[in-house]
């Protein structure tokens, strides 16, 4: 039918558009990209940009949707197979690694983003915080981690990646900073929460 | 793959779905003890719960994020 190959086109259009918005993005800046970059960097005009995305507010909040998802349903994938809080966690890194310049773009920004495109990262947090929360309750009854209220485990874990992916330019100028120390913090957090056996 | 219509969590396995039922369109965490979806007001209360309780939010902070997000979900949109 005309009408649904007409939808499946737009379709791939609006998919292409986000793929193109976050790479610009991850390149760039998402508050300082404007839709004209992107509509360039896609090869279309302005005017098929704003068809699927009539402002600037629009196209950011429907790319770190997408971007959400793709981690969350990553997360949600590796996390099944696993136990412990470690797995847990190694498994969040590995799904940032795959997006590692647009969430060091949106960790840097965010507090500049429009509200919708906030209340989505903090929504992302949430699918992360859920996987610790039920992974440390585990831990906890078990009694290999210490009973941290679970805001502050997760806060420190995140705290720790924030610190080294904001300031990227500072410990990896030239790759990928969860690369490289990503092993590292990952074993100083379960050193920390993890309780000694005598 | 499904996502839940009132929190937007994937849902992969049957023990993802409310009372274990792939034909729902909402998560074990949106059921009530009965399977029947939360209300509006039950889910808003929960998420925004969640968000103080997991990542230690102010409560005005994670009401207004949750509202947000609720406003975008299948089950809550206009
Ligand atoms: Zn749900």
């Amino acid at each position: 039918m005309a009408g649904t190959r007409r939808r499946t086109q737009k379709d791939q259009t609006r998919r292409h558009l986000i793929e193109v918005a976050l790479e610009q993005f991850a390149q760039e800046g998402l508050t300082t990209t404007r839709t004209a970059d992107i509509a360039n960097a896609a090869g279309v005009s302005h005017g098929t940009v704003f068809a699927h995305f009539p402002t600037q507010e629009v196209l950011v909040t429907a790319v770190i949707e997408e971007f959400g998802a793709r981690v969350s349903t990553r997360l949600h994938e590796l996390a099944a197979g696993s136990t412990g809080l470690r797995d847990v966690l190694a498994a969040h890194l590995q799904g940032l690694k795959e997006f590692e310049a647009f969430y060091a773009r949106l960790v840097i920004e965010r507090r500049l983003l429009p509200e919708s495109a906030q209340s989505t990262f903090t929504l992302i947090q949430s699918s992360i915080s859920f996987h610790i929360s039920q992974a440390a309750g585990k831990e906890m009854e078990e009694g290999t981690i210490h009973p941290w209220p679970i805001h502050l485990l997760f806060n420190t874990w995140v705290g720790l990646l924030h610190y080294y992916l904001a300031n990227g330019d500072l410990f990896a100028p030239e790759g990928s900073v969860l690369e490289r120390y990503g092993e590292e913090l990952l074993n100083h957090y379960v050193g920390l929460t993890g309780v000694k056996r005598c | 793959m499904k996502t839940c219509i009132a929190c937007g969590m994937p849902m992969t396995e049957p023990a993802d779905f409310a009372m274990g039922d792939i034909t729902k369109a909402y998560c074990r965490h949106c059921a009530r003890p009965d399977g029947t979806m939360q209300s509006y007001g039950e889910k808003l209360d929960s998420l925004s719960g969640f968000l103080v309780r997991t990542q230690g939010l102010d409560t005005g902070a994670a009401v207004d994020a949750a509202r947000d997000m609720m406003a975008r979900l299948p089950a809550w949109k206009a």
